[in-house]
């Protein structure tokens, strides 16, 4: 397969598609306009395979079928529009400091193809590599901080915990005087962590998977999954295998039906008469108005269950913990945004007159080990790229393109090995609490 | 143009006091103005042109709105950026600024943007900056450095922010005509009710209207005056969230600079008004061009004339007055188009200001001044936040609500067009019915905290909603002129961008405002959200309707983080004795909202001496839950995995509670006071978790149990007198407590008389190793009976020991620690206390798990481990490995130096194959080094067999 940016440089009737400096020139001086990110097709009555969810993973999964395997006749279907899920609401925080060495191996590569990610795609991510402190205020954070460092270290992870003085020099307006109520006794500082324009890996997955002959249809929703042959009430459930799926728009047949739905996973593989150990919890987040930059890296803090970074438009941008109950609405609160402010002042008491500009909410399906399920489910052709909570948008890439070798091959990835379906039965749990429950 | 913008002569409704000059600095330059003013009265008097400049393609930009609103308005304050200068009003001495500007508003070097805009086009940036990959945190920096926004003083000391809570019945949010109506009425029909206004003054569009709207505003403020009705001017409902819980940011309490109202409000009341709505054109953005509400309330209540040569763009009456408000104050109306009749215009010409504007008919005429009356934006952000999906009425050109929530009512402008008259009259009927329906609302509330039955179900009878409706007249749709001109000013966005945009694909509203970040900015959409959508119509060949709109979320103006947070209300948590170990040296740590005692100058001399003599450490922080009721042991039964059906009457026990995954979530030990009377502790992290994690199982699965459950962690002062000595200390400071070892053994209590104080509960417990006893007594009498304690104890040596001092003697005795030595994976086998979890019991949380857990766990377990070199000390959280392969096989959870065996004694996770007593394991220190180190036999390191503590 050519590379996307070969292939975006065949020009077709809408003359010049690579984007680059050279080509906003053209098109600024010819007026001409650029051509679609991603096509408007009709829909058809089959596919290969087909992907539930237009977030990051049902993309990047999409993508990654196309370019390293040459299956291209592919649907991606969402009910609303590209990354109205998760993926157009998170924070975008991405790093690997994770505590477990299957998930730092697995978040690093995610890591690996951000970084090229650019280049691979032909459009700007705004990969920031700016550094990621995670703050601890006592002794016991301290010493989990010290447990990642280490596991970190072991997995060639830059990753280590530093003190108060490093920290202010690197974040200066953070307050790490003994004066504090929660002082800061040290950060785990990661250096590779940082932020990315969320919207634009999105849209340049898309792009690129639609430049392949991926399909992508909006406004679509799967209403059903159709299952022949299971043990389940309609044929549905373990033994059984899925056929195709029923949408608003009609019955579309496929082989393979992938669950990338985050949020709503448990009630798409519910379809399949697949139960998935998976709650939903809203998760919340806010920006301040924008203001000059003064905050260089990401800072997060566990015991203040909050984090911030400064985008490149000068807004602060907050998240915290999930919320603490079950809930499929996506509006948010005004508990949130007090304590959060509180919170981000006991840090940073100087940004007190900042004003808050916008809050929202976003679904997060948490599993208990906070690591996601991968791959195969009891129902023959049904799989899933779930489970993402609260850190699922940095493993977008790697999940992508673990899924798509699934597929592909009908073998579990051995860098996904750890996650699938089958720990729960067997213990084998991956425990990420310590790293993400407040870190995404 | 010669005369631009000065004060007029008295208008008969401005709120400036002449008589009040104010003086401050613009640009460091000092200026006048007059107290009443805001500031962007006060500039626009001074005949400043220019306020600011545009985010991306540094435009000059004058003030359009001139409200609070106004995307150009924002500047800086001396420690405060972004201050809306249209609301702000002008204090004697401030410090105004423009912000981003480089190196001065005057000369903007990066005005040169706005030569290259055509190839800046929206989401330009994600189609460069790529090469190299290495330059782009350079290209990073540089796009940083356009961010607008002002400067946040990070020195500043942070204000004085507060809040407050409120009950009322109505919550009125606006006060204009209808909101004034809406509060007299609600008010008069005896609801309690709060009225919130944004701006500074009552009145809305009255305070800038004829003779006739002042005369009427006049009478209603007579009649709110009489009414009981509590007034917020400057101050916003920011937002309606679940159940009427209203946030309202109130900038004019007294002392406080921003303070967040939260209110319950049975009703609310939305009287909102519109928004006018600018009109795309190419030069719209140009300083100059102003809407009609800016004129006219720039004229009559600030008295500063707008310009000298006025068009006015008038397609409503309200253009209409505007431009007999301008010819009254002496501007020369140039040219009126009316769009009502076919005409338009077509662009603003003007390098720093409007200097002539084109018409549809092919005429130029010369003005300084452009007014626009193209119509209106329902701000319907409030209605938004109460689940509504408010419609699009083509005819009227404006969003009105679809279906709000009973409890959320609608009135003025957002409700429909009438006469001052009518509107008064809609508003009167809200505040009515709001009342009436508040009444509803308290009977619900009343009859669910006193009637066995829930209410829930019941649907409640809503008072009939009777009142006359507002008309709905017929406005023309005017988004765009002929030409191109800007969207959203905030964000530099053009009606080009968005055409493009769409055309590339990003054709849903929230595609299209995600890349091209139109109404994304700080004025929040307000003024761009339907041009948005109507270019996106033209671009896609929908209506708007057919478009829909993009959900307003919360605040619906941006509030202050400082309001927020309100004042800092993180508490502190000391123990009765804190004042004596201040007093005595101790060094203090912070273990949650606790402070207590790390230790008091040398942690190894406190563990040797309680060894050897005696020691009392504080434990007033242990989570302690008073339990009573028949059904007790039924609780106990089922959050902890072993049995309590027999524990005596002075009896302790001590157990471990899984959470429903098996993981473990907390131990301690529980005591049986009486019949039907339990004390039960919790690790001091754990009191909050634990006492919810009862609550929770009480309310929802077992609501029939006889149980009470009330934490009383403060309510006793908690102490642990350890050590061989520490009978004897404690002997001659009880009477009606018998401490023979043979009647009061260890894991039994007793109740009784301490040093003097009645209802003291004490029991032989030992985390230290040592024969110990925990006392608890009544809190107030805590630094009391310590000192007694001390006293007594001192002909025996006896010292006090910290929290480190009983860290180091639990790991000698090799007690585990929940959430250190143990962690979100630990199923209770990992601790190695299988013999605790009783699955012969019918139920308890966790045992499912535990079950399987039972026969199959295979995950890591907690261990005893002591270094081969005696001094080596691994740091906790140090990495046990596979020497070979790196392979990670388990971790240091706990590790000390002992004093009391002379050698380093750890606590550790490791794989089961290498749990084994004499397994040799390899730690990596934190220093990358090397060590060996050997599994024990025992979790103990020291005295195994427990002598000590049965002693
Ligand atoms: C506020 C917030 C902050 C976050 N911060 C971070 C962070 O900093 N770093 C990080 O790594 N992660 C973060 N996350 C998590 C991250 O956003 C998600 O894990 C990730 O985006 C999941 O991507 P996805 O593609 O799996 O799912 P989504 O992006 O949620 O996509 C699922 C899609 O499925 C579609 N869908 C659902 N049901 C149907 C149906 N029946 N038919 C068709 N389509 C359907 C939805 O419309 C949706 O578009 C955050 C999440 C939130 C909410």
């Amino acid at each position: 397969m050519p590379s996307v940016t070969n292939m975006l440089r065949d020009k077709n009737q809408h003359g010049q598609r690579r984007y680059s400096a050279f080509g906003l020139l053209r098109k600024g001086l010819s007026n001409q306009p650029w051509p679609r990110v991603w096509r408007e097709v009709p829909l058809k009555d089959s596919y290969d395979v087909v992907i539930i969810g237009g977030g990051v993973h049902g993309l990047a999964t999409a993508y990654y079928l196309a370019v390293n395997h040459g299956i291209t006749n592919v649907a991606v279907v969402d009910k609303a529009y590209l990354g109205s899920g998760g993926s157009g609401r998170n924070t975008a925080i991405v790093r690997s400091n994770y505590l477990t060495p299957e998930g730092v191996a697995f978040y690093d590569r995610s890591l690996t193809l951000y970084n090229s990610m650019a280049d691979d795609l032909n459009i700007n991510v705004m990969f920031s590599e700016r550094g990621h402190l995670t703050l601890a205020h006592n002794d016991s954070s301290l010493r989990t901080m010290h447990w990642r460092a280490e596991v970190n270290k072991l997995q060639d992870i830059d990753s280590s915990v530093i003190d108060p003085a490093e920290i202010k020099k690197i974040v200066p307006s953070l307050d790490v005087t003994s004066e504090a109520r929660y002082p800061i006794l040290g950060a785990l500082y990661h250096p590779p962590g940082g932020i990315i324009r969320h919207d634009a890996v999105v849209w340049g997955y898309a792009r690129a998977a639609d430049a392949y002959g991926v399909e992508m249809h909006q406004k679509t929703e799967v209403l059903d999954i159709l299952v022949e042959g299971g043990e389940g009430r309609d044929g549905k459930g373990a033994g059984g295998q899925v056929t195709g799926v029923m949408t608003n728009r009609g019955k579309i047949s496929a082989p393979i039906v992938v669950n990338c739905t985050a949020g709503w996973a448990s009630l798409i593989s519910d379809m399949a008469g697949v139960d998935l150990p998976i709650s939903t919890r809203p998760l919340q987040a806010a920006v301040t108005e924008p203001v000059k930059v003064f905050l260089p890296a990401v800072v997060v803090s566990g015991s203040l269950h909050t984090y911030v970074s400064q985008t490149d438009r000068g807004e602060l941008v907050f998240g915290a913990a999930v919320d603490p109950y079950n809930n499929y609405s996506i509006r948010g609160s005004l508990e949130f945004t007090e304590g959060l402010a509180g919170h981000v002042m006991e840090l940073m008491p100087g940004i007190s007159r900042m004003k808050l500009l916008r809050q929202w909410a976003g679904l997060c399906d948490m599993t208990p080990d906070y690591s996601p399920i991968m791959g195969a489910t009891p129902v023959e052709g049904f799989l899933c790229d779930v489970g993402w909570g609260t850190y699922g948008f940095k493993a977008g890439p790697v999940s992508g393109e673990a899924m798509a070798e699934c597929i592909a091959t009908e073998k579990m990835p051995a860098i996904i090995a750890a996650f699938g379906l089958e720990r729960f039965a067997k213990g084998d749990l991956v425990g990420e609490k310590g790293a993400a429950a407040v870190g995404h | 143009m010669s005369t631009l913008s000065d004060r007029l002569s008295a208008q008969p409704g401005e709120i400036i006091d002449r008589s009040s000059k104010l003086r401050f600095t613009w640009n460091g330059k000092g200026v006048t103005g007059f107290a009443g003013d805001t500031i962007a009265s006060a500039l626009m008097a001074n005949n400043v042109q220019v306020v600011s400049r545009s985010m991306k393609y540094h435009r000059p930009r004058g003030y359009m709105t001139a409200d609070y609103w106004d995307p150009n308005g924002s500047v800086q304050l001396a420690s405060e950026p972004n201050v809306r200068s249209g609301h702000r009003q002008l204090q004697e001495g401030m410090k105004v600024s423009a912000q981003n500007v480089w190196p001065s508003l005057d000369r903007d070097v990066r005005a040169v943007n706005g030569v290259l805009g055509r190839f800046l086009t929206a989401g330009f940036y994600y189609k460069t900056f790529m090469h190299p990959r290495s330059l782009w945190p350079t290209y990073e920096k540089v796009l940083a450095t356009f961010a607008p926004g002002g400067k946040v003083d990070l020195d500043a000391p942070s204000g004085y922010f507060d809040k407050r809570y409120a009950h009322p019945d109505v919550v009125v949010a606006g006060g204009g005509p209808s909101g004034l109506a809406a509060a007299i009425d609600a008010a008069r029909a005896g609801a309690k009710v709060m009225l919130v206004e944004h701006t500074h003054h009552l009145g809305g569009h009255l305070l800038w209207g004829s003779d006739g709207d002042r005369a009427v505003l006049a009478q209603l403020l007579t009649e709110l005056a009489e009414a009981d009705v509590e007034v917020l001017v400057d101050s916003t409902v920011t937002g309606r969230y679940e159940d009427n819980w209203i946030g309202i940011s109130q900038r004019s309490h007294p002392g406080v600079e921003e303070r967040l109202i939260k209110a319950r409000a049975k009703m609310l009341v939305v009287a909102g008004g519109l928004i006018e709505r600018p009109y795309v054109f190419e030069g719209n953005d140009l300083p100059g061009v102003m809407m009609s509400s800016a004129v006219r309330r720039s004229m009559a209540m600030y008295a500063v004339r707008p310009g000298s040569r006025a068009v006015v763009l008038s397609a409503n009456a309200e253009g209409d007055a505007a431009v007999e408000a301008l010819t009254a104050a002496g501007v020369e109306v140039a040219a009126v188009v009316d769009p009502r009749n076919g005409q338009d215009l077509v662009r603003a010409k003007g390098s720093r200001r409007v200097e002539s504007v084109e018409l549809a008919d092919g005429r130029s005429v010369e003005a300084d001044l452009l007014v626009i009356a193209a119509g209106w934006t329902s701000p319907t952000s409030l209605i938004n936040m109460a689940g509504d999906r408010p419609s699009f009425d083509d005819s009227c050109g404006r969003f009105f609500p679809t279906d709000p929530p009973e409890t959320v009512l609608v009135t003025g402008g957002m409700a429909g067009d009438g006469t001052t008259e009518e509107i008064v009259e809609h508003g009167r009927a809200t505040g009515d019915l709001a009342a009436r329906r508040a009444s509803t609302v308290a009977h619900r509330l009343q009859a669910a905290t006193t009637r066995a039955q829930s209410v829930d179900e019941i649907e409640p009878v809503w008072a009939a909603d009777s009142r006359i409706a507002l008309g709905r007249w017929s406005h023309p749709g005017l988004y765009r002129a002929s030409t191109h001109g800007i969207v959203d000013y905030s964000e530099d966005v053009s009606s080009k961008d968005l055409v493009a945009a769409a055309k590339e694909g990003y054709d849903s509203v929230e595609l299209l405002k995600r890349y091209t970040t139109a109404t994304m900015g700080p004025s929040q959409g307000k003024l761009s959200t339907v041009n948005t959508v109507a270019i996106l119509g033209e671009a896609r060949g929908e209506t708007i309707a057919e478009v829909g709109t993009t959900v307003w979320r919360p605040p619906f103006a941006p509030i202050s983080l400082g309001a927020l947070g309100g004042r800092k209300f993180e508490p502190i948590r000391v123990s009765a004795m804190h004042r004596w170990h201040e007093a005595n040296g101790a060094t203090p740590i912070i273990a949650g909202q606790w402070i207590r005692p790390e230790h008091y100058g040398d942690p190894a001399a406190e563990v040797r001496k309680t060894r050897s003599g005696v020691g009392l450490i504080d434990v007033s922080p242990l989570g302690k839950l008073d339990l009573q009721g028949a059904d007790v042991p039924k609780l106990l039964n089922h959050l902890y995995t072993n049995t309590w059906n027999k524990l005596p009457i002075g009896g302790v026990r001590y157990g471990i509670m899984c959470a429903e995954d098996g993981i473990v979530l907390d131990d301690g030990v529980t005591g049986r006071l009486g019949e039907n009377h339990y004390l039960m502790t919790t690790t001091s992290s754990g009191a909050a978790t634990v006492w919810e994690w009862a609550e929770n199982w009480l309310q929802t699965e077992h609501p029939d149990w006889d149980v009470s459950v009330t934490p009383v962690t403060t309510a006793y002062a908690s102490m642990n007198l350890a050590g061989p000595k520490s009978r004897e200390v404690l002997s001659s400071l009880v009477d009606d407590i018998d401490l023979d070892p043979e009647d009061f053994r260890y894991m039994q209590l007793r109740t009784g008389r301490i040093a003097g104080v009645d209802n003291c509960i004490m029991w032989r417990i030992g985390f230290t190793g040592e024969l110990s006893f925990e006392l608890h007594v009544p809190a107030g009498y805590g630094e009391a009976v310590w000192r007694s304690v001390m006293e007594a104890g001192a002909e025996f040596g006896i010292t006090p020991f910290g929290l480190e001092g009983q860290r180091i003697m639990r790991l000698e005795k090799g007690h585990f620690i929940v959430g250190q030595d143990t962690d979100g994976l630990s199923l209770a086998p990992a601790t190695g206390l299988d013999a605790l979890i009783k699955l012969d019991k019918p139920d308890f949380a966790g045992k499912p798990e535990l079950s399987w857990a039972l026969e199959n766990y295979e995950g890591p377990l907690v261990v005893a481990v002591q270094p081969v070199d005696p001094n080596v000390v691994p740091g906790e959280a140090s990495q046990i490995i596979d020497p070979i392969d790196k392979r990670i096989l388990g971790r240091i959870t706990s590790a000390r130096y002992s004093p009391t065996l002379e050698r380093s004694v750890c606590l550790a996770q490791v794989e089961p194959q290498f749990a084994t007593a004499g397994s040799r394991l390899t730690i990596k220190m934190i220093d990358g080094s090397l060590q060996e180190a050997v599994v024990q036999e025992h979790h103990a390191h020291f005295d195994p067999e427990g002598e000590r503590l049965r002693g």
